[in-house]
């Protein structure tokens, strides 16, 4: 083979332009990414980094904090028996929540992913419609339909059945965020549920088992993972929620964010606050984590 | 034969099961649009009668014409923001981005899975901190984009992820530039997922609760939170009829986004 | 005039080497197929010609320039991708203009010359059509339109036939080369099928393990083989292991544990060299034991025994498995006129012109 080389010949030469072209292209196409990472860090990092800094200063009652480390905030959060009443109560909520609406979304999400396609869409279509309508919006329809004199009762008196207190307590509270939090569960467990192969269960009725049993022993050990990020993500969310509690609730239930947010805004302790709400998140990333180790342990074992 | 009942009976208490769930899901709904036209002060059964009363006392409250548009105009710069830089996030990350593809990925949607509300309080104290974001509209068009952020990326991502490179390959094979070949190509097909990015952008921010009450002010109060405030102590149908525009603009954005992805299908032949 | 050079060209990704040191020259309006096995460094090439992917080392060039560092838009290569790569948002008609609105081609002129190339490839009337609402061949059709609507310098086809059925796929083998001719454009076609690559190819170039195997006209890759391998790639081969005693000029003469063979081999080895005699299954002939009667074939010199183990019928021929020696069990295709069946004696012939000498790798 002929090597015969014009132009600038040598390897080394165009390799070097080649390399430092590749660098200034791959710098160039950072300034995409740059401004969304300048957004998270300084306006999501930063603030959550300050957020851990304040917890640990002193509380004051002329000023938002002295600057002076302490634990004391820590100390007062986890001694006080009413926060650990608060605590335990929202994480209570978050759990009948997410089992709740569980069970009403399997049904939902199954139907949903076995429907022919374009009933697939409409049924889509239907299970999102309510997350169009803003979160106050459908809490006040349930005061409409929960109150003393609202329409339930009403029906209910007009029928001579004595009036039930359905609305600030926890009753109301629980059907108000199990509604809310229905159509993330049903998003979370379509996918898993559609992935299933219908022959599968198919297979398992030919082996002889009923309808009951196929279910039981095929889909929904194979609808696991569905089920474990709908229940993490529903039992996020309605821990966390703000306006059901409080609408719902009539302040006569208070949860961990109604709590926090009073002691920042209403009684302007930023230490104590922050606090709260770090000692809150840092639980509920501990049982979130027990969860998830619990089930890939029960998901390994069914495997 | 039994067996057979058995399984008849099964699928009516099935059918009925998912009838009466739907029922549940969409009752909200329908009490919020039948409480709007209702002309009572109360939502009886039956209805007192057909009304207009309530969206004329909704249009003549100063507090709640101000605040639907200034939810509309943050919504629309939130959704403008966040369109923007999560799409060319999700250009970087998916295509070019190597060593900190995972941990970027990650940054894109963490504000996601923390509850909104702790973010709400991080971002009031840290503005009050460094006095800035307590005036005016600008902490709320920060915080909004932060929620609304991940979506897009989200939504972007997943159609980058499924875009065959080989079309980008064929451009530049037939003489066309790096641009040229985004302009004509890349985004034309990836236009479908940067529309809905942005619908549910607006919808998210527009709808958005936790993040208002926390940074909204004198003059820049969204609409759910002047909701909220006046739920508290007043129980009338005004709210009812926020809850119908909610509707009426939701059923819209679904119309855009039809007519817009639906012209795209148009272009894939889809339809004929 | 060499039309494509490829200069000691190498590719690596990390610590694999997909090309190694490859030659090759590519005359003028020449048809050269790139065959092998998936993850050969065959469609690596073609990207590399493409500007796609650059070289590691060495050289490309197309014509009178070095391109190895030109990127993809400049290169002036038509290419047709495996899955056609149409733009599912443009209609037939843009897809085809695509190229030339990108060469700043007059709008009137534009419309000729896709209206000509449309004409070429029968799709007139599909204009505005989208890739979606056409049939797999009036995709490829597309795809090969739009790549040859730029008057390319070369064309690259990628596996251009193997989303199309199998019938189809037979009638576009000769519509490609047809229309290649036309044009009269250098072309390089990488395909995995070696029946496709010896239908359509002027020469082919047998890769694997990124190096070029063989290179040379159908013919000479499958009545001269140079290696085992690619012996064994192309089409069905019988390889009886063999050591060659004598040889005089191509003739050679071997022995073997079937007793002494005659056949042909490449220059260069010579006595004692160790390797293969590799036969085709249509070239070797099943009689029976009892006679001469049906091994009438003028120039059979090597003979053999052996016994039928398998019997495949395929219509026009049938398929023997016969055991010759331990070990040993030859392939062969003979006419529907012989019936053997499993378990028959028969005696098997072959010309010695129809025996090619393989050397073994270390050879």
């Amino acid at each position: 083979m002929a090597t015969i080389r014009r132009g600038d010949g040598g390897l080394a030469l165009p390799w070097a332009r080649l390399s430092r072209a590749a660098a200034t292209r791959r710098q160039k196409a950072f300034l995409l990414v740059l401004p969304a990472v300048a957004l998270l860090l300084l306006f999501f990092i930063l603030p959550y980094l300050y957020l851990l800094y304040i917890s640990v200063m002193t509380q004051s009652h002329n000023a938002k904090y002295i600057t002076r480390f302490t634990l004391a905030n820590y100390a007062q959060t986890i001694g006080d028996l009413f926060i650990w009443r608060v605590i335990f109560h929202t994480l209570r909520l978050g759990v009948i929540t997410t089992v709740i609406a569980l069970v009403l979304s399997y049904p939902l999400a199954y139907h949903l992913a076995r429907a022919s396609s374009v009933m697939k869409g409409l049924l889509m279509m239907l299970v999102l419609t309510p997350l169009l309508v803003g979160v106050v919006i459908r809490t006040y329809s349930w005061m409409i339909l929960l109150s003393d004199t609202g329409l339930i009762n009403s029906l209910l008196t007009s029928w001579g059945v004595q009036p039930a207190h359905l609305m600030y307590n926890d009753t109301g509270v629980t059907i108000g965020l199990v509604h809310i939090y229905i159509p993330f569960m049903v998003l979370s467990l379509a996918g898993p549920l559609q992935g299933i192969d219908p022959d599968i269960e198919r297979a398992a009725r030919s082996l002889g088992a009923g309808a009951w049993q196929a279910f039981w022993r095929v889909t929904w050990p194979l609808s696991l993972p569905g089920v474990v990020s709908g229940s993490v993500l529903v039992f996020v969310l309605a821990i966390s929620s703000y306006v059901i509690p409080s609408l719902l609730g009539g302040f006569t239930v208070i949860t961990v964010p109604l709590l926090a947010i009073r002691t920042i805004t209403e009684l302007f302790n930023w230490p104590l606050g922050s606090a709260l709400t770090i000692v809150f998140f840092a639980l509920t990333v501990v049982i979130v984590w027990l969860f998830l180790r619990l089930m890939s342990r029960a998901m390994k074992g069914a495997a | 034969m039994h067996r057979s009942i058995g399984s008849r009976v099964g699928r009516v208490a099935y059918g009925t099961l998912i009838v009466l769930l739907y029922a549940f899901l969409l009752l909200p709904i329908a009490i919020v649009v039948i409480a709007s036209f209702n002309s009572g002060n109360y939502l009886r059964f039956p209805p007192q009668g057909f009304s207009l009363r309530w969206f004329r006392h909704f249009g003549e409250t100063a507090s709640f014409t101000r605040s639907f548009f200034f939810s509309l105009r943050l919504a629309a710069v939130v959704t403008v923001i966040a369109t923007g830089i999560g799409t060319a996030a999700a250009l970087y990350v998916t295509r070019t981005a190597k060593r900190y593809r995972e941990f970027l990925r990650v940054l894109m949607i963490a504000p996601l899975p923390v509850p909104a509300i702790i973010t709400g309080v991080a971002l009031l104290i840290f503005f009050y901190a460094i006095h800035v974001g307590t005036h005016g509209a600008f902490g709320l068009v920060v915080g909004h984009t932060l929620i609304c952020l991940p979506y897009v990326f989200l939504i972007v991502s997943t159609v980058l992820a499924n875009f065959d490179r080989t079309l980008e390959e064929a451009a530049r094979n037939l003489g066309a530039g790096p641009w040229t070949t985004f302009r004509r190509v890349t985004l034309p097909i990836i236009k479908g997922g940067v529309i809905s990015g942005a619908v549910f952008a607006f919808i998210t921010s527009y709808d958005e609760f936790s993040i208002s009450l926390l940074l909204g002010g004198v003059g820049t109060t969204p609409l759910p939170i002047q909701l909220f405030d006046y739920l508290r102590f007043s129980f009338d149908p005004t709210a009812a009829v926020a809850g119908v525009i909610s509707i009426v603009m939701a059923m819209l954005a679904v119309l855009v986004t039809e007519r817009l992805v639906g012209l795209e299908s148009l272009y894939y032949g889809r339809r004929s | 005039m060499t039309a494509i050079s490829l200069r000691s060209v190498v590719k690596q990704f990390g610590d694999v080497t997909a090309v190694d040191h490859l030659d090759l020259d590519l005359a003028e309006g020449e048809l050269i197929a790139f065959l092998g096995p998936s993850g050969c460094g065959k469609t690596t090439t073609l990207r590399m010609i493409a500007g796609f992917e650059m070289p590691t080392a060495g050289q490309i060039w197309l014509g009178e320039e070095d391109v190895t560092w030109l990127s993809a838009e400049k290169r002036n290569c038509g290419m047709v991708f495996q899955n056609y790569a149409l733009f599912p948002h443009l209609t037939v008609y843009r897809n085809i203009a695509f190229g030339l609105e990108m060469r700043r081609v007059p709008r009137n002129e534009i419309a000729r010359r896709v209206r000509s190339v449309l004409e070429k490839v029968q799709l007139h009337g599909l204009e505005e059509r989208y890739p979606r609402q056409l049939s797999g061949g009036q995709q490829q059709r597309t795809a090969l339109a739009r790549a040859l609507v730029i008057n390319p310098n070369v064309l690259l086809l990628d596996e251009p036939l193997a989303n199309l059925d199998a019938k189809l796929r037979e009638e576009m083998r000769f519509y490609i080369r047809t229309l290649q001719q036309e044009f009269g454009i250098t072309t390089i076609y990488v395909t995995h099928d070696q029946s496709e690559a010896l239908v359509l190819a002027d020469r082919v170039a047998v890769m694997m393990g990124g190096m070029l195997q063989q290179i040379g006209t159908p013919e000479d890759l499958y009545r001269r083989p140079e290696t085992a391998k690619v012996a064994d790639f192309v089409g069905l081969v019988n390889l009886i292991p063999v050591r060659m005693k004598e040889r005089c000029g191509a003739a050679i003469a071997c022995e073997s544990t079937l007793g002494p063979l005659e056949g042909r081999g490449p220059d260069g080895p010579g006595a004692e060299a160790e390797g293969w005699l590799s036969v085709r299954p249509e070239n070797l002939h099943l009689s029976g034991t009892d006679g001469a009667a049906a091994s009438g074939t003028d120039g059979t010199v090597n003979q053999m025994r052996g016994v039928v183990r398998e019997r495949a019928y395929l219509g026009s021929l049938i398929d023997y498995r016969v055991e010759v020696g331990p070990a040993l069990t030859l392939r062969i295709q003979g006419g529907a006129e012989a019936p053997y069946h499993a378990g028959d004696a028969v005696a098997v012939g072959f010309a010695s012109a129809d025996a090619w000498f393989v050397p073994s790798e270390e050879g």
